[in-house]
């Protein structure tokens, strides 16, 4: 079964086909597919585990005021209670774990667990949010640059020399210092240095497929370069982009978070992982549960995604699959 | 094979974390954690967080002491002066046979020189504005003679501005500029600055001659570490690799507190918090909605939250202990009816509009409390977006276009010297044609007319002046141009093992190696 098939189009399948005339390709049952990546992943079971850990962050995330214990902000933004008089009193602050608070509360009185329940929403939505950004960019100018090679391509790829000559997170350090400390900014900031990736990759797949005998055989019958760009190169070279995007979720949390423990993403009171590390790292001597619970949200959240990523390449990549 | 070489390394790594408990056995070195890196080794210019390391290796002509103390100053390289009626001359009598580390005799000559280079170079030259000549009559005899009234014993016990240089040191940098930033020093301090790297480490190593004398268990060198981060200190100080740590995390307070091994010492500072108001515009221009936001404020959570405890709700901008503060200014205490009423009679039933209020991201307690005001603003139908800058830009933004920038501005102040008088009520509250400290923009005539007049006499008659000090502040209190939240207090974990540290509240920024020696 060859990459391309996954995902052909019809009509270059039948294209393909008919250039292969001689030697027609066994029909492919639907559904073998389906299986075997099933198979595959069942076989793996890291990867069932990152699946499944996957699927509860999401579930987590959509349901969180549901699932979390106490509500993100307390009774304000911290667990302020009216004391009568016209006076407000924080109450419950840095408590040790307990039947009441699992993971102990912080500096004003929150649950810590039902924080970390709330922070997989601006983790995965801020990570989601880059990444198809990243790969709506990215992917289009990769294709672009490698289909029509030449100038074309010498521009867009020294473009993205420009920004790849830079380290992501420098980069989007030094975008977010310049608009301001806050998640959008971060978004936006990591969009900006993440591109460029899918850029690259893309090209150099389209690079081969622009070879590709169905690819000729569009070309032959005039079809309009944008039609073959987007029927026939862009599905093909989605592949190796899936695979990115999964691993570049996980980093991309990384990423914001990092940027949220320097004070350069989410801004308080959000509950955001990165700065509830931040918040803890103070305490970290007596209430090491304080950092260490959002900072292991985003250490299985992050593997949970590299491995899924990691068992997709070996899943789609034809040269490991056995 | 592998897998044997990580457990040898990580029993390794094990060996080398365990604390060893290390204690200073003898006086050869006092080991020191400190944030305080050195901007430059330039006494003149000296305007930054090096002022720990000159406040050992230089000298003013006194040092003023604690608030509760019961002489107000002790004379340093002077023993005594006098002012005139008029409180336009100032003469000072210097310490007889003083030197300089470089052998130099300590004279008239080098206090004018010390003083005239400030004044032209200096990073804090402004607090010599009000004089006007130097004299010296002899050798031993230094006669300062200002142009308008101002307390020069204030003046000349700063922390910047006011170390006395010796004269071929001064020669050395007049010639060449650069001549401090090599790591040398021309001061008559108990301390010389033996060896230094950047963003590293201090060395000074005693002043054999220091007319101070030196006694047993006192420290003949001291290392300072440059550790910018407090928890670091923490494990530092715990792990026994260091004796002191002037930084450690506000949270670790009560580790400390119930641990036999370390004195806490606690005080009282001269920092405190004030948020300011931008008045330029609605609705913050209307002084009901700026009394009902003091009054939603819940002081003592900011306290609690902001200081762990350690402090005292503000009255005013002055903190407590330094001059002009005054018990009689009043407070608002948090009162949310009152707060709703107000903005109800402001026309703001129920609150209804949006602040933008911006801190110092490096500032953790700022941090920590500022998410306390937008709660409480929350709950009069205010909404506040937090917007942590580096202070460097929240400045900038705020200089900028008054009409274009935050709305609320924290802001964490303390006076160059020992008067909040000329300092806090004069740079945070009169009126400018451009804004720089005063980031209310408030403008009321009366007010600087008040604190003009204040200023001027507090160099001749300082009861008389704090009268109108006084009242000034009951006008920043009555139109609430900004929040006064808290005077913050400090702490320090020192060991038991070390006795005679001693924290200075007008020397915020400075620690005193000399006094501090091994216990019996």
């Amino acid at each position: 079964m060859s990459i391309q098939r996954l995902f052909l189009g019809k009509r270059a399948e039948a294209l393909e086909q008919k250039l292969n005339g001689d030697n027609p390709p066994p029909p492919v049952e639907k559904w073998r597919r389906v299986k075997d990546i099933v198979h595959i992943i069942r076989r793996d079971f890291l990867a069932m585990v990152s699946l499944a850990v996957i699927v509860l962050l999401v579930v987590l995330a959509i349901a969180a005021p549901l699932i979390a214990p106490y509500p993100e902000h307390g009774e304000g933004h911290s667990n302020q209670v009216d004391v009568g008089n016209g006076r407000m009193d924080i109450v419950d602050r840095r408590l040790e774990p307990s039947s009441q608070y699992w993971i102990g509360t912080d500096d004003l009185g929150r649950d810590i667990l039902s924080r970390v329940i709330y922070g997989t929403r601006p983790a995965l939505l801020a990570s989601l949010v880059v990444v198809t950004c990243a790969v709506l960019i990215g992917v289009p100018l990769g294709a672009v640059a490698g289909y029509y090679g030449r100038w074309v391509d010498e521009i867009i790829m020294r473009i993205t020399d420009l920004f790849l000559a830079f380290p992501s997170l420098l980069l989007a350090m030094a975008i977010v210092a310049f608009l301001g400390p806050s998640l959008l900014h971060a978004v936006i900031a990591l969009v900006v240095s993440w591109w460029p990736w899918y850029t690259r990759l893309v090209r150099s797949v389209t690079l081969t497929l622009r070879e590709a005998y169905f690819v000729e055989a569009a070309r032959s019958i005039a079809l309009p370069d944008w039609v073959i760009i987007l029927r026939h190169i862009l599905p093909n070279s989605l592949t190796p982009v899936l695979v990115q995007a999964t691993i570049d979720i996980g980093t991309v949390i990384l990423a914001t978070t990092s940027l949220a423990f320097l004070g350069l993403g989410s801004r308080p009171p959000s509950a955001d992982w990165g700065l509830m590390v931040k918040e803890g790292r103070q305490h970290i001597e007596t209430l090491w549960w304080y950092s260490s619970a959002p900072g292991l949200a985003i250490f299985v959240t992050v593997l949970a995604f590299n491995l899924l990523g990691d068992t997709l390449r070996d899943v789609f990549d034809p040269r490991q699959y056995r | 094979m592998t897998l044997r070489k990580l457990l040898v390394l990580g029993l390794l790594l094990t060996v080398l974390i365990i604390p060893v408990g290390a204690q200073a056995q003898d006086t050869t070195v006092l080991r020191v954690a400190s944030t305080a890196s050195v901007t430059t080794w330039d006494p003149n210019l000296s305007f930054s967080t090096e002022a720990l390391y000159m406040a050992n290796i230089y000298e003013p002509l006194l040092w003023i002491n604690a608030p509760g103390a019961a002489e107000p100053f002790t004379p340093a390289l002077a023993t005594s002066w006098e002012k005139s009626e008029d409180g336009l001359v100032w003469t000072f009598h210097l310490r007889e046979g003083v030197t300089f580390h470089d052998g130099e005799a300590m004279t008239s000559t080098a206090v004018k020189r010390s003083i005239e280079r400030t004044q032209a170079v200096g990073g804090a030259s402004f607090i010599w504005l009000p004089l006007a000549s130097i004299d010296t009559p002899d050798d031993l005899t230094v006669v300062f003679n200002l142009g308008y009234p101002a307390p020069v014993d204030l003046i000349a016990s700063s922390l910047y501005g006011a170390w006395i240089i010796s004269p071929k040191a001064l020669d050395a940098v007049e010639a060449d500029e650069a001549y401090f930033e090599q790591g040398v020093d021309g001061g008559t301090g108990p301390y010389m600055l033996t060896d230094y790297t950047a963003d590293v480490e201090v060395v000074l190593g005693r002043f054999e001659n220091y007319w101070g004398g030196w006694q047993d268990g006192q420290f003949e060198n001291v290392l300072i570490n440059i550790v910018p981060d407090a928890v670091t200190q923490q494990q530092l100080l715990e792990g026994g690799e260091v004796d002191l740590a002037l930084r450690l995390p506000p949270a670790s307070y009560d580790s400390f507190a119930g641990n036999p091994d370390y004195a806490v010492h606690v005080n009282s500072t001269f920092f405190n918090y004030v948020g300011f108001l931008n008045t330029t515009r609605p609705p913050l221009d209307n002084v009901l909605v700026r009394q009902a936001i003091s009054y939603a404020i819940p002081y003592d959570q900011i306290i609690e939250v902001g200081a762990e405890g350690l402090g005292t709700q503000s009255r005013g901008p002055v903190p407590a202990g330094v001059y002009p503060y005054s018990e009689d200014v009043p407070q608002y205490t948090q009162n949310l009816d009152m707060a709703r009423d107000l903005l109800a009679q402001a026309g703001f039933e129920g609150g209804g509009f949006e602040l933008r209020l911006t801190y110092a991201a490096e500032n953790t307690i700022e941090e920590a409390f500022a998410p306390i005001i937008a709660d409480a603003l929350a709950e009069i139908g205010i909404t506040v977006s937090i917007e942590p800058m580096l202070f460097s830009q929240q400045w900038e933004e705020a200089k900028a276009d008054p009409t274009q920038a935050q709305d609320i501005f924290l802001v964490l102040y303390w006076p160059t010297y020992s008067d909040a008088g000329s300092d806090n009520l004069w740079s945070l509250f009169r009126s400018s044609d451009v804004p720089f400290f005063n980031l209310s923009y408030y403008n009321n005539p009366d007010y600087d007319a008040l604190i003009d007049e204040a200023t001027v006499l507090a160099g001749t008659d300082r009861d008389a002046a704090q009268v109108l000090y006084t009242q000034a502040m009951q006008m920043l209190v009555d139109d609430a141009p900004a929040l006064y939240l808290m005077d913050v207090g400090n702490w320090y974990a020192v060991p038991t093992y070390l006795e005679g540290f001693e924290y200075n509240p007008n020397y915020a920024f400075a620690t005193f190696f000399y006094p501090i020696r091994l216990a019996e």
